[in-house]
């Protein structure tokens, strides 16, 4: 394992500017997720590192060595591709044994046979070591595919978009394989996706991409709780977050600037108006989750979405009185305006 | 709406419908294949004549096919053909699949050399065959004049088709520049259809290009590959009208392949019985090695 920089990477594409400038470390052993729509830029950097594609400026270190120039092989990185790229004529045995089967490693037949059978007991596809990979569902090749990284031990293994092609629940499972495998092998790890719940859940840093640039880098919580910008703030928490101009909701203090609030479920405090208190909002309709409940507000001429327990008892067309609570401020520009509650990070997270 | 088509057909039923469309094509198939193939066999178990209509035909039972299978030049036929078969085979495999490979590097004007490759293929064998045997004329051919130019051997001193140790090999040259093309478009076929991703992850995955090449692009092409060969192999097996024209199976019967000495059976000594036998015999042979050709074929494509 090693750790990984990136400093000052631009790629473009034809007219396309990919990746812009852009600077990223990742620790020995780290789990770093980056985040962000088609088109980012995700998939490039990935393929940067890798060395697939050979940045127009910067330079990428593995292990403090420069290697912006080397090609891939010589780079000693683990790729798993979005599709599942096994090769088709081989069996699962033989797919997971190809990496290990390069000279440059000289490894015994023994030594082969056994790490292509620990990892595919790893990644669950033990019982399937003879089938041929064509002959698999999509949840068993992409763990092929998973297992072909994991037989090697590389500086660091990329992942781009793993889980995206599979159904919800395999998603799931294999979300908290993957980060149960890299907390007990110690990897280094750069995975990309578009889905919030896979960086909330197993990245020790997240990194928001938005056109090429990495916008904050910083750990789930960071980003969360104290998001640089709008853009940011939009892409975590579900719900969405709400975007509410000053003075909708009453609110104990505003900084000055403040040109829009981001409110999430936790800083909307929710109420039936009790004895003086008026109303400020009407339930328009409650969407029942089960576990909990989405409720669609209306406050003058916005919309919220806001998550309720079931227990409090609210029913659609009942008018409610909505307070906000410790919000986000974004200045007019879309950046966020630091306040004591949530701390001074926000700029330089 | 059970059927549309039919009941604008005036009343005919889907299966009227398709045996109408059909039939002209079976009818055809009964006409130039069957009917044909079945009277062959009938005539191959008599002392027909072709040339003598009005003479008694007897049935001679197996006789034509025991005579057949003790004929030693029929043996040697045969084994001319094989040879034929197999280094026209193994030439145009290996030439056509390097020619695949190169064009598919995609280097500057691939699709220009990709057109001009292919043009020999193009040709009728009757044109490729005259005009090869004015390029092998000791005095005037340029062939020899090439050899000559690059070995300094007297361009005259040399016959390509006149000579018995030379002429077989100019009958595998001139195929070899006809159909190498052929082989090299189903190959190129074959390369085309692996992803750019397998690529990527072989060399993520550490594969040297060597490696690359013999563990992917190989084995991935490989049902292409045999498929150019059965093709190949059922042609080169008739092959006919090109040796025909460049030496017509001499010099003796050095060339004489077993189309030639069918056609010399047939035609020349007018003994259709024996001859029927012959056909029937190659045809089982093509069909069956075919065969068992095609179900190897298909266990790489299953792998």
């Amino acid at each position: 394992m090693a750790d990984v920089s990136l400093s000052a990477i631009s790629k473009s594409f034809g007219a396309t500017q990919a990746v812009r400038g852009m600077d990223l470390s990742i620790a020995d052993g780290e789990f770093v997720v980056l985040l962000g729509p088609t088109g980012a830029g995700k998939t490039t950097t990935l393929r940067l590192i890798a060395g697939l594609e050979k940045p127009d400026s910067g330079r990428i270190a593995i292990n403090g060595e420069d290697v912006t120039t080397l090609d891939p092989a010589s780079r000693d990185v683990a790729f798993v591709f979005q599709q599942y790229s096994l090769y088709p004529h081989l069996s699962v045995y033989d797919n997971l044994a190809f990496p290990l089967k390069s000279p440059a490693r000289r490894l015994t037949p023994n030594e082969i046979d056994a790490r292509v059978r620990e990892v595919a007991k790893l990644v669950r596809i033990d019982h399937k070591l003879q089938n041929r990979s064509t002959k698999l569902s999509g949840g068993e090749m992409q763990r092929v595919a998973i297992g072909r990284a994991l037989v090697r031990q590389p500086s660091i293994y990329l992942m781009d978009e793993p889980l995206s092609s599979l159904d919800a629940k395999l998603r799931a499972d294999l979300r908290l394989e993957l980060k149960r495998i890299q907390n007990d092998i110690g990897a280094t790890m750069l995975y990309v996706t578009h889905d919030q719940i896979e960086a909330m859940t197993m990245a020790d840093r997240i990194g928001i991409l938005a056109e090429g640039r990495l916008v904050q880098v910083g750990t789930p919580r960071e980003i969360y709780e104290t998001p640089v910008d709008i853009h940011v703030a939009n892409r975590l928490g579900q719900p969405r977050i709400n975007i509410l101009p000053p003075g909708l909701l009453p609110c104990p203090s505003i900084p000055a600037g403040t040109a829009q609030i981001g409110a999430r479920t936790e800083h909307l405090a929710i109420s039936v108006p009790a004895n003086g208190e008026t109303a400020n909002a009407r339930i328009d309709w409650i969407e029942h989750l089960g576990d909990h409940n989405y409720l669609h507000l209306v406050c003058g001429d916005r919309k919220l979405v806001s998550l309720v327990e079931p227990s409090l008892g609210l029913n659609s067309g009942m008018a409610v009185r909505v307070e906000l609570a410790d919000p986000l401020f974004f200045a007019a520009d879309g950046a966020r305006i630091a306040t004591n509650a949530t701390g001074s990070t926000g700029r330089n997270a | 709406m059970v059927n549309p088509l039919a009941r604008r057909v005036r009343g005919l039923s889907d299966r009227a419908i398709a045996w109408l469309f059909i039939s002209p094509t079976i009818v055809l198939l009964l006409a130039i294949n069957i009917f044909p193939l079945i009277w062959t066999i009938q005539l191959s178990f008599t002392n027909y004549r072709a040339n003598r209509p009005n003479a008694e035909v007897e049935n001679v039972g197996f006789r034509n096919y025991e005579r057949l299978l003790t004929d030693e030049d029929v043996w040697i036929a045969m084994q001319t053909t094989a040879e034929f078969v197999f280094w026209t085979i193994l030439l145009q495999t290996v030439i056509g699949f390097v020619l695949a490979w190169l064009i598919d590097r995609k280097f500057r004007g691939h699709a220009f050399w990709t057109t001009v490759i292919l043009i020999p293929m193009m040709l009728s064998p009757a044109v490729v065959g005259n005009f090869w045997r004015f390029l092998y004329q000791p005095q005037i051919g340029l062939f020899n004049y090439i050899v000559s130019f690059f070995t300094g051997i007297e361009p005259s001193s040399f016959e390509m088709l006149g000579s018995v140790t030379l002429a077989p090999w100019a009958i595998v040259i001139v195929d070899t520049w006809m159909w190498t093309p052929y082989v090299m478009l189903i190959c190129l076929a074959g390369l085309r259809s692996i992803p750019d991703y397998i690529y990527e992850a072989a060399e993520v995955d550490r594969a040297s290009p060597w490696r690359q090449f013999w563990s992917i692009t190989v084995p991935m092409c490989l049902p292409f590959i045999m498929l150019a060969v059965l093709f190949r192999g059922i042609e080169n097996f008739k092959m006919f009208d090109m040796v025909n024209l460049l030496t017509g199976g001499g010099p003796g019967s050095i060339t004489e392949v077993a189309s030639i000495t069918l056609k010399r059976e047939a035609f020349e000594s007018w003994r259709t019985g024996p001859s029927s036998a012959f056909a029937i015999v190659l045809f089982v042979a093509v069909f069956g090695l075919a065969n068992i050709y095609v179900k190897a074929l298909n266990r790489v494509k299953q792998r």
